[in-house]
């Protein structure tokens, strides 16, 4: 299995498999995004958007999880393909 | 008498265990200053009672929002003895996040393992004791809608309280980090005060992860150059070594921790049935059929509150009115009856009415709460509602307050960051109400050709929804500035509500209007009564002259009919002489030069003010304009009938007001945005928690009704109407 390095979270499609790399968020939005279970090393698989393109459903730490485009411009990750 | 305080993650299903614990005997409050509810109850043990606290569920300790904040002093607060941990077995890595924070505050916990069913669906075998031991502490197996294992906690609780667990785990956070805690707990327990309020370790955690309210401790305290000293060199130290800030480390290891425990406790066997939610969603949340589900289920919801609930809703008025007319019928004609048939019968009457309409639709939201639909829509909304500022859950409680705006308010509970839940707050009084509704059909019903007037009010209904985004918008960018609420949000598994659950909340939701609101409502209707029945009411010589002439017309043994249709015209005419003399009308006259340019823009109408003092009128509830108009109109049918009554009113609207349907609208936009009524003042000041902000929705409020009332005639005036 390789990966693609560094690539925004949001970029993802959906049914994409990925690795948390680093989390670039500063402030409340890093803080609630690290207890949510976004630390290094973290899985996640992308469920699908909403049905008006934003926000995206994903899962991670075995739950499902929202998050806006916006946020997930400051999420790295390194894509499983 | 032992205190427990019942610590979790949203959607672990803490209340209904709280609910199993406490049965009834429970209480809903407030925590002090904010408005997140507080719920308390006791249950009876051998050892005494034991109360019960359920705090908000938060997903951390950090006390970066509201329900943090709460959580994290409630738990340290010596008061409480024993803290509860309910975790969602089916869930267990995410929720022993939380966990690994309260293992630091050193405090006796018991563990439960909520909706253990949930996670044997999910093909999860859980080594109970191996847990216990792990965490130091005892687990509880429970299913909270089922009431299953709630005695085997009860047990555990009151043995705990006896006997406190000694041993709880602690997360190693490797040397480099211990270390440096090590250093800043030495620091901290140089001052003992400080030390005291809570164990140094966890203070030093919570320093080292940047949490506001830690730092402001430490800067409060004598020792904050040593602390502070450490502080910054510990975290450039970690920073050095181990190549990223305090923050992510500390969470990284938590996880870590909590990831080891799960895989030495946890067993997953192949899974038995494939994943239910995924497969709900696939349709709830799909694509195209998303947003249609989505609109099918809120007239559904719509329906049952608004329509279902103006069921009970006219029972009451009408209860109501015939205790008004009973009363007003028995009691001799007096100021004192006049305050109690038209001030205070009608003011309860104008709270209770809205108890049917609240319950059903907090029962509907706690059922789309319960079963996880909440989510979703918030999910399906949010594109639409970040636009306008605002959060997905915004949705709800907007396109509620097309019903009635005081249960929209009060909807707005269900959005968790306080920003979010202000702004959608204050543009809610927008969303046009089926009370105004009621004001735009008689007066475009008069002014307008049928097909016309159905244009212009739904015109009134977008524009209020167009105001609504803009002020959002608005307000996010002025008042409400400063950093977003992420929207990072749980779409927790689909779950089978509990009946027992739902009707709890509507009961509490119902009585919490009445307690709070309720009071707000009264005695503004009882002002309201006041000021539009002083001083007039207390002149004995128009009262004396509407004796002399009724017994004049009973004098003349008229036929009955003609007799009643005579006494009720005398009567309307002593009624709008006083209303045009109160205190409200003087308030109306002295304004109407203020709304001159909207109302009267070429000084046509000596009858403007009428118009104002309608709209003062209206503050207790936009219903009361029209009744209002036809009175200083004297616009009464004599034989009584709505019907009747509205066409004579319309009839003297057409040819006494001298609006023309250029003005006409313009009332219509005014009353469409002018302060929300008094009921929806009264709620958002409850939910607000504030007078200012209840002012500011009336002064904005009217301040942009003037605006647009006036651009509205400039803009008419301008495509050549007069």
């Amino acid at each position: 299995m390789s990966h693609i390095q560094n690539k925004a979270l949001s970029d993802l499609q959906p049914g994409a498999e990925a690795v948390v790399t680093q989390v670039l968020a500063t402030g409340k939005i890093r803080h609630r995004l690290l207890e949510m279970g976004f630390v290094r090393g973290a899985r996640l698989r992308v469920e699908k958007l909403a049905p008006l393109g934003d926000p995206m459903e994903l899962v991670i730490k075995g739950y499902h999880l929202s998050l806006r485009r916006e946020e997930g411009q400051c999420i790295l990750v390194a894509e499983e393909i | 008498m032992t205190t427990l305080a019942l610590a979790g993650n949203p959607n672990c299903g803490k209340t209904t265990i709280f609910n199993a614990l406490t049965g009834s005997r429970h209480h809903v409050g407030n925590w002090p200053g904010v408005t997140v509810e507080r719920r308390s109850g006791t249950f009876d043990s051998p050892a005494g009672p034991v109360e019960v606290v359920d705090l908000p569920g938060t997903y951390s300790l950090s006390a970066r929002s509201e329900d943090e904040r709460i959580a994290s002093q409630y738990v340290a607060d010596p008061a409480v003895d024993l803290i509860v941990n309910v975790l969602d077995a089916s869930n267990l890595e995410r929720n022993l996040y939380l966990t690994t924070q309260l293992l630091e505050l050193a405090r006796p916990v018991v563990f439960v393992l909520n909706m253990m069913d949930d996670a044997e669906t999910k093909g999860l075998k859980i080594d109970l004791p191996a847990l216990a031991k792990l965490l130091g502490g005892p687990v509880v197996p429970t299913v909270g809608n089922r009431e299953e294992g709630i005695e085997a906690l009860k047990a555990a609780i009151l043995q705990a309280a006896a006997a406190p667990p000694q041993h709880l785990a602690t997360v190693n956070y490797g040397s480099d980090i211990e270390g440096e805690l090590h250093k800043l707990e030495a620091e901290i327990s140089r001052d003992e005060e400080l030390a005291q309020t809570q164990p140094p370790r966890r203070l030093a955690l919570l320093l080292l992860e940047g949490v506001p309210h830690a730092l402001e401790a430490m800067e409060r305290c004598h020792a904050r150059k040593a602390i502070g000293a450490q502080l910054a060199a510990s975290l450039a130290f970690l920073e050095k070594h181990l190549g990223a800030d305090a923050a992510t480390l500390v969470a990284e290891r938590r996880y870590g921790f909590v990831h080891g425990l799960v895989e030495e406790v946890v067993e997953r066997s192949a899974r038995k049935h494939a994943d239910v939610t995924s497969r709900i969603d696939t349709l709830l949340t799909h694509r195209y059929l998303g947003i249609p589900i989505f609109i099918a289920i809120m007239i559904g919801v719509y329906t049952l509150t608004f329509v279902v609930g103006k069921v009970p809703q006219d029972w009451i008025a009408a209860g109501f009115g015939w205790l008004h007319d009973y009363a007003g019928a028995r009691l001799p004609a007096s100021e004192l009856s006049s305050l109690l048939v038209d001030g205070i019968i009608p003011g309860v009457g104008a709270v209770i009415v809205f108890v049917p309409v609240i319950m059903l639709l907090m029962g509907c939201i706690a059922f789309l709460e319960d079963t996880g639909y909440m989510a979703r829509a918030a999910f399906i909304m949010d594109r639409l509602m970040h636009l306008m500022g605002l959060h997905g859950k915004s949705f709800i409680p907007l396109i509620m307050g097309t019903g009635c705006n005081v249960p929209a308010v009060q909807a707005t509970r269900t959005i968790e960051a306080r920003e979010d839940r202000f702004i959608t707050i204050l543009v809610a009084p927008l969303i046009s109400c089926s009370a105004r509704l009621q004001i735009y059909i008689v007066i475009a019903g008069t002014f307008f050709k049928p097909v016309q007037a159905a244009f212009a009010i739904l015109a009134m209904h977008f524009l209020g929804f167009f105001l609504a985004m803009g002020m959002g918008k608005l307000l996010r960018l002025s008042l409400f500035r400063g950093e977003n609420a992420p929207f990072v949000m749980e779409l927790p598994p689909y779950r089978l509500p509990v009946l027992k659950s739902t009707l709890i909340h509507m009961w509490e939701k119902g009585s919490v209007f009445l307690n709070r609101a309720g009071t707000v409502i009264l005695a503004g209707s009882t002002l309201v009564w006041f000021l539009s029945h002083y001083p007039g009411i207390a002149n004995r010589a128009w009262n004396a002259e509407l004796q002399t002439q009724q017994a004049a017309v009973r004098a003349r043994n008229l036929p009955h009919p003609e007799q009643a249709a005579q006494l009720a015209a005398l009567e309307l005419t002593h009624e709008s002489r006083v209303v045009n003399t109160s205190l409200a009308a003087r308030f109306g006259k002295l304004m109407e030069p203020t709304l001159a340019p909207i109302l009267d823009p070429y000084h046509t109408r000596p009858e403007a003010w009428k118009d104002t003092v309608a709209l003062t009128a209206g503050f207790v509830a936009k219903e009361i304009v029209v009744s209002t108009m036809a009175v200083i109109h004297q616009a009464k049918a004599a034989d009584g009938g709505e019907e009747r009554e509205a066409s004579a009113l319309q009839e003297a609207l057409r040819t006494r007001s001298g609006l023309t349907p250029l003005t006409a609208l313009a009332f219509m936009v005014f009353t469409l945005i002018y302060t929300p009524c008094l009921g929806t003042v009264g709620m958002i000041m409850k939910e607000t928690r504030s007078f200012l902000w209840a002012g500011f929705t009336i002064v904005y409020g009217s301040g942009l009704a003037w605006l647009m009332a006036w651009l509205t005639v400039l803009g008419g005036h301008l495509l050549g109407y007069v």
